[in-house]
């Protein structure tokens, strides 16, 4: 446990624990912040940090411990209460309202003068001198909606400062940018540290914590281990310290196919101007026997290429090869019938129906099979359904209480089990496989890379698209950049240079 | 100016009226992210409760404040049910639209008595009346010969302009609308907000209702809503959920109902309820054409839980 | 998990049912009436004998038809309000083919139960196409093509097939009329009416397309993803969920009814949605739910008579279970509940 510095420490957060039903999210959580420091929260998906900051900021009710504000013990019970006490925080997921316009925003909830009519003027003079001092250039009069991601975070990050916090939470902060906006994001982040700020940074990037922190929390598993000054840390000492045993960098054997081609886009076009969702003349082939990697940050046209790979949109232009035959109809049905899996990219939102079980789950789009129904779906099958779900389950260890239970409530990584299955078990011709691993813990990850890899070398063609550029290296055979709808370059999954990968991420 | 015409015109600014009541009622609920369908049956309550108050006190302006109080009173119902259960708002106003028009049909029955004769409460005078003016002109008409209840609609439709875009107040109003969550960390009060919605809707919904059997009809009837509360929610789609929109909206199904009672005066060879069926089809033409552009607050129809992971 | 889910979906209404009683009573006691005789009439003049029974049963027999249209079309996602309308569509043309066509008797019948079903199959094909190609809310749609639909009857009884100088229509001909069941007051309507609802569970159920239309209504997304016509099963769902209701409107008009008239059908619709809902959307449920809202309403009748207790106390009785079994339904499924009472009944996890 850190000792009282008192003078400088700022904020206290002592053995917090919350609950959720049954599971410990934070179990006894004890971190303080000092004045003027860059303190980073570094952990796995799901190690708690995101609660507790949760808990700081008067969202989530601590099951039990304490919080301190310069010295003082206080109980925060909601953001606005947070706020009081000169704490702000950047969202994740960014808490803005697409509806408004950047002062809008900014001014939201803002309580710092009287009158009912907003003083648009002196709002205005406010948040400029504001951004100037901090260098957070934006344009006030713009929708939030036409901002890049940059931009939109450092309407956060003034939104914040506007409040007049002195600790800023900024959880993963850095997760959708690109390289050149991360660099911008430090040098915002140096000078709030000189002008006597202190910033809670959350991340589980290591290379970036070992530029910018001053100290290091670990958490694992919803605890504390250690908090360390930065000194002289290496990338594998936070990461045994964070994962809990010595990172085994999994290696893969990469494959170099030489079989048939199974789908092709030529030259193909979707909203081509629109440089967040839509696909500007790209051309793939995929092969048997491959995994051909998509890299990139989120939101440059991967959902519209992995949309069209499974025939949910249809091209402006250009054309799609499927097995050697042309695709004339673009319909999800169709691209089924030839054999093509998806893994989509919300399995709550479009990969499972939470409110069905999981037996129905896993043949959901094979009731009408002579093994699950007769008279071509007339009558079902309910106990061959209950017995194939049964063997489902052994196979792909998909952790429930039973087949019956409805499969929201499962844990992400065990839902993400049973699209595998339902997408697997009829050994697909092509998989295009989204954000697969995306949120769930290291466990249900490998064995989800295991399950892709071995589809792979039974004959699949897999199309792998993950903003987890870790997991494009590891089990990429081949790796396409894709940036503002655009294929950048493509490299070989063997030894891939990785400087000038992440160059054409950023568009370089 | 024709008689025909201008006797439309008038009628068509009557008609207009409820409607801009009902139709704010919904698009207060709405700015705060919740659709409630059932206000068809809270008008029917406040017009029920209107009617007997004004009866009873001979005031027509307490029956309008008493049926404001009633709508209120039921849709906290509607409140509870949904931003604190979590209720599915659609469902619910659908509870609502059954259990408050037999509340208010069982209340007659209890009053009367089953098989009473018909009763009468006055309505509310006019401006025209009540400054002794005996001009006929049209203009005169137009802007003096109106109930209070006229008014206070436009006025309403003004006032709720100036709050959602000029006030401090109305943005964060309309935050909780679009985003709850974000609303909530910027220190909004959203459950507090969403209460209030519901105040405002009951109360502007019951006053909708009341309108009908203070200013409109002399006494109340089952089912005198007629769709009123649904063509409301028409009129808030029809005018993108911008107060403006949706005067321009409860302005054409007004003269649409105006129109269908002209007609059905003027002819006499179709059966009337050909024009009594003007304003429904024309409910469903108007949704047919502008389709279904996406404009609405965001998280409209999304319960709001506090602690979600 | 299953169970669990099962037992609220039963506690709750019941629970409803039981306190909306409660209300109930408190209300015949204000009313300076005994509670206890009143639910003594209540029942009587629903299940007291044979006769009432039978009068139960077939005031039922419409109310089934427009529970199970809600529920086949809620089950697929499709909040069809417009029950009623589909109804009044299916009674009309009923009534026109009973009254002007040359048959009579059983093909007579039989043809009015298709044209029931075809016309409101169509009318909410209508709201359905609105949906589909204009993406428009078939809330609305529905609910104005009721009050449409309600003007067009009344065209019908106040000119076209109008009877005289009274409003409404020329009676449905003996020989049209539908034939007692078991010899109650009730017709071969109500069996019908269950075995529809039979239909309806077996196809819902336990086979590949209900499965589908069950997946599109719970998450459209996914079944669009997962290679379902999301379309098409959105518009067979208005186009069956109307067509029972039609053909409810077609047998009750030669069942119960015999004319149009002002008044027919009114409520129906919402009605059954109503008790869809009590029933969670499911048929056999909602069958046994419609039976017991037609009973409230025989059975106030026999009540008001015998204790001057009004009518419309059993109608705020109805309304009363909706918004308690809607509410409870809802406040079972919140997490802070489900911990709190879980964790008491040690039944977590």
């Amino acid at each position: 446990m850190a000792v009282d510095k008192a003078a400088d420490q700022i904020l206290r957060m002592e053995h917090i624990t919350k609950q959720f039903g049954s599971v410990y999210a934070n179990r006894n959580i004890t971190f303080d912040v000092r004045a003027g420091e860059v303190h980073t929260l570094l952990g796995e998906n799901g190690a708690g940090k995101s609660t507790l900051m949760n808990v700081l900021f008067g969202l989530y009710q601590p099951t039990a411990g304490d919080i301190y504000v310069r010295g003082q013990k206080v109980k925060i019970e909601s953001p606005a209460q947070a706020v009081k006490l000169g704490i702000g925080m950047v969202h994740q997921h960014f808490m803005l309202v697409e509806a408004m316009t950047v002062f809008e925003n900014i001014i939201l909830g803002d309580t710092r003068s009287a009158g009912i009519f907003i003083d648009r003027n002196a709002r205005r003079k406010e948040i400029l001198e504001l951004s100037q001092k901090y260098g957070l250039d934006v344009d006030l009069d713009l929708p939030v909606t036409e901002l890049a991601v940059g931009a939109q975070q450092r309407v956060e990050i003034l939104k914040a400062l506007y409040r007049g916090c002195d600790v800023l939470v900024l959880d993963e902060p850095t997760a959708a940018l690109t390289d050149v906006e991360v660099e911008g994001l430090f040098e915002i982040m140096n000078k709030l540290r000189s002008e006597g700020k202190s910033i809670i940074f959350i991340s589980h990037k290591m290379r970036e914590v070992l530029r910018v922190s001053d100290r290091i929390t670990i958490l694992r598993a919803g605890e504390t281990v250690v908090t360390v000054d930065i000194g002289e840390l290496t990338g594998e000492d936070l990461a045994t310290m964070m994962i809990g045993r010595q990172l085994v960098r999994s290696q893969y054997t990469k494959a170099e196919s030489k079989e048939e081609i199974v789908a092709v886009l030529d030259h193909v076009s979707y909203h081509k101007n629109s440089k967040h969702n839509g696909l500007n003349d790209v051309s793939v082939n995929i092969r048997r026997g491959e995994i051909v990697g998509i890299a990139g940050v989120d939101g440059n046209g991967q959902s519209q290429l992995a949309m069209l790979l499974t025939g949910n949109i249809a091209p402006d232009e250009g054309s799609m090869e499927l097995k050697n035959s042309k695709v004339a109809v673009f319909d999800p049905n169709a691209f089924i019938q030839e054999n093509v899996a998806h893994i989509p990219e919300d399995r709550n939102k479009s990969g499972l129906v939470g409110n069905m079980s999981v037996a129905d789950n896993l043949v959901l789009k094979i009731t009408k099979d002579k093994r699950f129904s007769d008279g071509n779906g007339f009558h079902l099958k309910k106990k061959a359904i209950r017995s194939y779900a049964l063997e489902m389950k052994e196979k792909y260890d998909i952790r429930c209480s039973s087949v019956d239970q409805e499969a929201r409530n499962l844990s992400g990584g065990n839902q993400q089990k049973v699209i595998l299955a339902r997408e697997l078990e009829a050994a697909p011709d092509l998989l295009i496989a989204v954000h697969p691993t995306r949120g769930l813990d290291i466990g249900a990850t490998r064995f989800i890379h295991d399950t892709v890899i071995a589809q792979r070398d039974i004959g699949a063609g897999v199309l792998l698209i993950s903003a987890d550029f870790d997991e494009i290296l590891e089990v990429s055979d081949r790796i396409l950049v894709m940036f503002e709808g655009k294929i950048m370059g493509e490299y070989s999954g063997k030894n891939p240079p990785i400087d000038e990968i992440s160059l054409a991420m950023a568009g370089k | 100016m024709g008689t025909f015409l201008a006797n439309l015109i008038l009628a068509g600014v009557r008609m207009a009226s409820p409607l801009i009541f009902l139709s704010l009622a919904e698009l207060y609920s709405q700015r705060a992210g919740l659709v409630n369908i059932g206000i068809e049956g809270i008008a029917a309550i406040g017009s029920l409760t209107g009617f007997l108050v004004s009866l009873i006190t001979g005031s027509p302006l307490l029956g309008v404040l008493a049926g404001a109080a009633a709508g209120i009173l039921v849709n906290m119902i509607f409140a509870y049910a949904t931003v604190t259960l979590c209720a599915e708002q659609i469902v619910y106003g659908m509870a609502i639209n059954i259990f408050a028009p037999a509340l208010a049909a069982f209340i007659y029955r209890v009053y009367f008595g089953s098989g009473s004769e018909l009763v009468q409460a006055g309505l509310m005078g006019t401006f025209k009346n009540m400054l002794g003016i005996k001009s006929n002109h049209f203009l005169v008409n137009l802007f003096l010969d109106q109930t209070p209840m006229v008014y206070l609609a436009f006025i309403l439709v003004i006032v709720t302009a100036v709050y959602f875009t000029r006030t401090k107040s109305g943005l964060n109003y309309k935050a909780v609308g679009e985003y709850p969550k974000a609303a909530a960390t910027l220190g909004i009060n959203v459950i507090g907000i969403k209460y209030l919605s519901c105040v405002i809707c009951g109360a502007l919904a019951g006053i909708g209702g009341a309108y009908l059997t203070t200013c409109y009809s002399r006494t109340y009837v089952d089912g005198n809503i007629a769709g009123r509360g649904f063509i409301a929610l028409a009129a808030v789609i029809f005018g993108r959920w911008n107060p403006g929109g949706v005067l321009i909206a409860c302005l054409f199904f007004g003269f649409c109902d105006a129109l269908q009672i002209r007609l059905q005066l003027i002819n006499n060879t179709l059966p009337y309820q050909f024009f009594q069926m003007i304003p429904y089809v024309a409910t469903i033409v108007v949704l047919a054409i502008i389709g279904a552009k996406k404009a609405g607050p965001k998280s409209s129809g999304q319960p709001y839980r506090k602690e979600e992971r | 998990m299953k169970r669990k889910d099962f037992g609220a979906l039963i506690i709750v209404p019941v629970l409803s049912i039981i306190i909306s009683f409660l209300i109930g009573c408190i209300i015949i006691a204000a009313l300076g009436a005994s509670p206890a005789e009143a639910l003594r009439y209540l029942w009587k003049g629903a299940f007291g004998n044979i006769r009432n029974l039978g009068t139960t049963f077939s005031r039922s027999t419409p109310l089934i038809f427009t529970t199970l249209c809600a529920c086949f079309a809620y089950r697929c996602g499709v909040f069809n309000l417009g029950g009623e309308g589909q109804f009044l569509i299916g009674s009309i043309l009923a009534c026109y083919i009973a009254t002007k066509s040359p048959l009579t008797g059983v093909p007579a019948m039989l043809l009015c139960a298709l044209a029931g079903a075809a016309g409101g199959g169509l009318w909410a094909a209508a709201a359905g196409l609105l949906k589909i190609w204009r993406g428009q809310n078939e809330m609305i749609i529905t609910i104005m093509l009721n009050y449409v639909a309600t003007l067009l009857m009344g065209v019908v009884y106040t000119n076209w097939l109008r009877d005289g100088s009274v409003p409404q229509t020329i009676a449905v001909p003996d020989e049209t009329k539908l034939p007692s069941f078991l010899g109650l007051r009730a017709t071969i309507a109500f069996p019908v009416a269950i075995l529809v609802g039979i239909a309806v569970f077996y196809f819902l159920f336990s086979t590949s397309g209900g499965f589908q239309l069950r997946a599109v209504g719970l998450n459209m997304t996914a079944a669009k993803v997962n290679g379902f016509n999301v379309k098409r099963y959105i518009m067979m769902s208005f186009i069956v969920s109307g067509a029972i209701a039609g053909l409810g409107g077609a047998l009750e008009l030669l069942g119960t009814q015999l004319r149009l008239i002002n008044g027919f059908g009114a409520g129906y619709g919402f009605d059954g949605v109503a008790m869809a809902l009590i029933a969670s959307l499911h048929p056999i449920a909602g069958i046994v739910v419609a039976i017991f809202f037609a009973a409230l309403r025989v059975g106030s009748t026999t009540m008001q008579t015998a204790t001057g207790v009004p009518t419309s106390v059993s109608d705020i009785i109805q309304a009363l279970v909706i918004v308690f079994t809607v509410a409870g339904m809802a406040m079972v499924k919140l997490p802070e509940f489900k911990n709190r009472f879980l964790r008491k009944a040690g039944m977590e996890g």
